[in-house]
């Protein structure tokens, strides 16, 4: 019964902070509400038997990427404020058709059976989780990391000719 | 864990349609990423869901995956930010138009 | 004889297909060299086909190139009299213009295009000459209309002479329609195309039908011939270079409406009132030459309204029955019409481009006896002087139409009189305003004149001088070329007073001759038609062209005009135009979609979704 209020309370947290992540004017507050967002999701994972997504979760979202935003912000300090952003010709079409996309899934989940059923209490340990990673998924790690390396040498890329462009250009380099 | 199933999925539903309205409306192209990541972890969550409704770890798996996935995307995605920045000045998405048709 | 006949037919052939395959490879010397050679050889050939067969027909085939079912057309040829007699003249006549053109054209640079029609001229008339099938004469036939619309048109720069051109081609294709429908009937009523065959079955066609062929022949040859209805392009057809108004005016063009009536002959003689329509064409049109000749100030336009009127003495001769007298004058006409186009061509050059006849100026006759001579004895000829060739055949011509079957012979020959007359009259008229203007006047600069272009006017002059001894009527004798025509004489009408009528021609060539002495000589310059409003008449040409214009060309471009503007753009693009402009604004509204803008696509993005959601869930909810 606990774990059943627990679900509705993070859930209603996960949206709230979602829904702030998303419309907030600063960005560094955006991003922040982003990472509350991220905790709550690491709690519902933890609820839904699966602790090591919810670490990875903090440690990989909530600890690596989103740090790395916030440095980004940060470095780019955009202080200009979305004024358009609140103008209802600009948000009308898309929360319109989001609005009919989620009435039509939601109306789609209420006549699935399988919707009703209600979720067993199971755990699968990190044991197992490796093991079937390891065994079954290997292909699919080993292009994981390729593209995680990809990912790299771009990254490096842009950001090498960032630094070269800053180094010729001194008045105007990554820093303004 | 006496949740029904539904709801897990719409809260994933709502996630993602918050991720996609963000994805739309917001301008900067940091606030964009924020969206598609909003829109990565409802996917990731419904995954989560359907793994322990099936009683099936690969749910998880394909999980990992996309933590993965959105890693080297926020990656990339932060580098090609900071060089658009630092080409034009430019921050708002709609100023990018050269790759179009 | 048919090596000798096909060598005769494929020389100039050859020629001008070297002319076009080679003129920028070889040198221009050798070009020129070829293209008389391959005149000359063919004219060497004539007299040798002319002396081998004695007077025999020959006809073979050389070629079967049509066979369907019962219908065959075959590239033959019929090697008959009149057929010799033609190509002699033809290719002898081609040959000295192909030597004048050598030293006309020296300072052209496009010889190697000239050369290539006119010898391709020469193949087509050759062609008309010699065949014996009357789909390969067509041919020819066609040959001869575009060769003479490239050739007037030949310099293509100045605007006037392309229009010119045009202007040939489609008169006389008028005409090639004429000849068209004329075989299309042949073939319809089982006569074949073979001449010899054609002529043999005409008289079993039945006369309604014959009557109709005639009339489609008499237009086929007008066309071709410059005669009354279609003559209006030949004074335009001044325009090509001087030579090629000699070829198409003595050898080539004019004479094959003529030629194509005397071949035919058999199939036109059955007709009375085609042939009284011959003779009515061919006498008017030659009092319309003359008259007109008499008032233009051009000396190439008086040529050609001679030419017309000359020719229509040459049908008025066919109208009458008499073929052997047409091809008589045909004869002696292209010598001395050659002869007068080459000498007027050395005058141009010689006075620097001037066509004017009354600004040639003077002392031409002392600076050029070799050119002055002949000339004067062309004139002559033309005139119809006693003893000259034109005088023979002229007067041969009028006796016939004195006792023809057609209908009104002595108003065709009183027509013919008359024109005879006037004949003489308009050629001494340009003899003294060329030749015997007074020496007063300042003498513009003048030009040496090369000596191969006064050279080959001699020859023709020799011709066109006792050029009437082929046919002198001695005593109660026909000439020899009407025994060589082997033309029958029982059908001849013997009643005609040869000798009074003679004598008549004489007088009237005479008192032409005296005339113009009268009125233009001792260097006096004035109109020769009294009555400024008539002189203006005849030297448009009794306004023929702007008949035509107001009949044919306004209506036409009325028309032209009306479905152009009115049909075409307003109707048939406007409705074209409409699906165009709606996909183009659909286009419009649909590139708003591919800006390139990030939000365009995700909106888009998202709306596909969100539509294929709603339909499914339509779907499960059964509502769809």
């Amino acid at each position: 019964m606990e774990t059943k209020v627990i679900f509705y309370i993070l859930a209603a947290a996960i949206f709230g902070a979602s829904v702030l992540a998303v419309s907030c004017r600063q960005a560094v507050h955006a991003a922040l509400y982003f990472i509350v967002s991220l905790l709550g999701l690491a709690g519902l994972f933890f609820l839904l038997g699966a602790p090591l997504l919810a670490a990875l979760e903090v440690i990989l979202y909530a600890g690596a990427i989103m740090m790395l935003l916030l440095f980004v912000i940060m470095m780019l300090h955009t202080d200009r404020r979305d004024r358009e952003l609140y103008r209802p010709p600009f948000w009308t079409v898309p929360v319109l058709l989001s609005l009919l996309c989620g009435a039509a899934l939601v109306m789609l989940l209420a006549r699935w059976p399988q919707a009703a059923e209600l979720l067993p209490s199971a755990f699968f340990s990190p044991g197992q989780f490796g093991q079937v990673l390891f065994s079954r998924y290997w292909l699919a790690v080993e292009l994981v990391s390729l593209l995680l390396f990809v990912a790299l040498v771009g990254a490096l890329y842009f950001g090498g000719r960032e630094i070269k462009a800053a180094r010729l250009q001194p008045g105007e380099g990554g820093d303004s | 864990m006496i949740v029904p199933f539904g709801h897990v999925l719409a809260l994933g539903v709502l996630l993602f349609l918050t991720g996609a309205c963000g994805a739309m409306v917001r301008r900067e192209l940091i606030m964009v990423l924020i969206g598609v990541e909003v829109m990565l972890n409802a996917a990731v969550l419904v995954f989560v869901a359907a793994a322990l409704h099936w009683g099936q770890v690969d749910g998880q798996i394909f999980a990992l995956f996309i933590i993965a996935v959105a890693a080297a995307e926020v990656a990339v995605g932060l580098a090609l930010v900071l060089a658009a920045r630092n080409r034009t000045g430019a921050a708002s998405r709609d100023q990018f138009s050269s790759l179009r048709g | 004889m048919p090596t000798l006949l096909s060598f005769l037919l494929l020389l100039p052939l050859a020629g001008a297909v070297l002319q076009l395959c080679c003129h920028r490879l070889l040198p221009r010397r050798l070009l020129e060299v070829c293209a008389c050679l391959a005149i000359g050889l063919s004219c060497l050939m004539a007299i040798l086909a002319f002396v081998l067969s004695r007077g025999r027909t020959s006809s073979f085939a050389l070629y079967q190139w049509i066979r369907v079912a019962d219908f065959q057309a075959s590239i033959s040829i019929l090697y008959d009299p009149a057929a010799a007699v033609m190509a002699l003249m033809v290719t002898f006549v081609a040959l000295l213009i192909h030597v004048y053109s050598v030293a006309f054209m020296a300072a052209d640079k496009d010889y190697g295009r000239y050369f290539c029609y006119l010898n391709l001229f020469v193949f087509n008339m050759l062609v008309i000459v010699l065949a014996g099938d009357l789909l390969f004469l067509f041919l020819g036939w066609e040959g001869v209309g575009f060769c003479s619309y490239a050739l007037i048109g030949f310099w293509y720069k100045e605007n006037a002479n392309c229009l010119a051109g045009g202007k040939a081609f489609i008169l006389t294709r008028i005409g090639d329609v004429a000849l068209l429908i004329a075989l299309a009937i042949f073939l319809a009523s089982g006569a074949g195309f073979s001449l010899s065959e054609v002529n043999h079955a005409a008289p079993a066609l039945p006369p309604g039908r014959i009557t109709l062929i005639g009339f489609l022949l008499l237009i086929a040859a007008a066309g071709k011939s410059a005669q009354l209805p279609l003559s209006v392009w030949l004074p335009d057809a001044m325009a090509g270079p001087t030579p090629v108004s000699a070829l198409i005016h003595a050898a080539t063009m004019v004479t094959a409406g003529v030629y194509l009536l005397i071949r035919l002959f058999p199939v036109l003689s059955l007709s009375p009132a085609a042939m009284t329509a011959v003779a009515a064409a061919g006498a008017l049109t030659a009092l319309y030459g003359a008259a007109s000749a008499l008032a233009q100030t051009d000396i190439k336009r008086v040529l050609a309204y001679s030419t017309i009127s000359q020719v229509g003495y040459m049908v008025l001769g066919v109208g009458g029955g008499a073929i052997d007298a047409a091809l008589f004058h045909l004869l002696c006409h292209a010598c001395y019409k050659a002869l007068l186009f080459l000498g007027a061509g050395c005058l141009i050059m010689a006075c620097n481009d001037e066509h004017d006849i009354r600004r040639l100026g003077p002392g031409l006759r002392r600076r050029y006896p070799l050119l002055f001579w002949p000339f004067l004895l062309a004139i002559a000829s033309l005139a119809g002087i006693p003893l000259t060739a034109g005088f023979f055949s002229k007067g041969s011509i009028l006796a016939a139409a004195f006792g023809s079957q057609a209908a009104f012979p002595l108003l065709w020959w009183l027509l013919g009189s008359f024109t005879a007359y006037l004949t003489a009259l308009y050629s001494f008229r340009l003899l003294y305003l060329v030749f015997f203007t007074s020496d007063h006047g300042k003498a513009g600069k003048r030009r040496p004149l090369p000596l191969t272009m006064t050279a080959v006017l001699w020859p023709l002059a020799v011709l066109a001088l006792l050029g009437g001894l082929i046919n002198l009527p001695l005593g109660t004798d026909s000439g020899w070329l009407t025994g060589f025509l082997q033309i029958a004489e029982e059908g001849r009408n013997h009643r005609v007073p040869e000798l009074a009528l003679g004598l008549l021609d004489a007088l009237l060539a005479l008192g032409g001759l005296g005339t113009a002495h009268l009125l233009f000589g001792r260097g006096r310059v004035r109109e020769a038609i009294p009555g400024r409003a008539l002189a203006d008449f005849c030297r448009q040409g009794f306004g023929l062209d702007r008949l035509y214009q107001l009949l044919f060309a306004g209506p036409y471009r009325a028309v032209a005009a009306f479905l152009w503007q009115g049909v075409d753009v307003s109707l048939v693009d406007a409705l074209l135009l409409l699906p165009g402009r709606f996909l183009s604004a659909a286009g419009g509204r649909c590139r708003l979609w591919a800006t390139g803008r990030l939000t365009t696509s995700l909106h888009g993005f998202l709306l596909g979704v969100s539509l294929m959601l709603i339909l499914v869930t339509l779907k499960i909810y059964g509502l769809w």
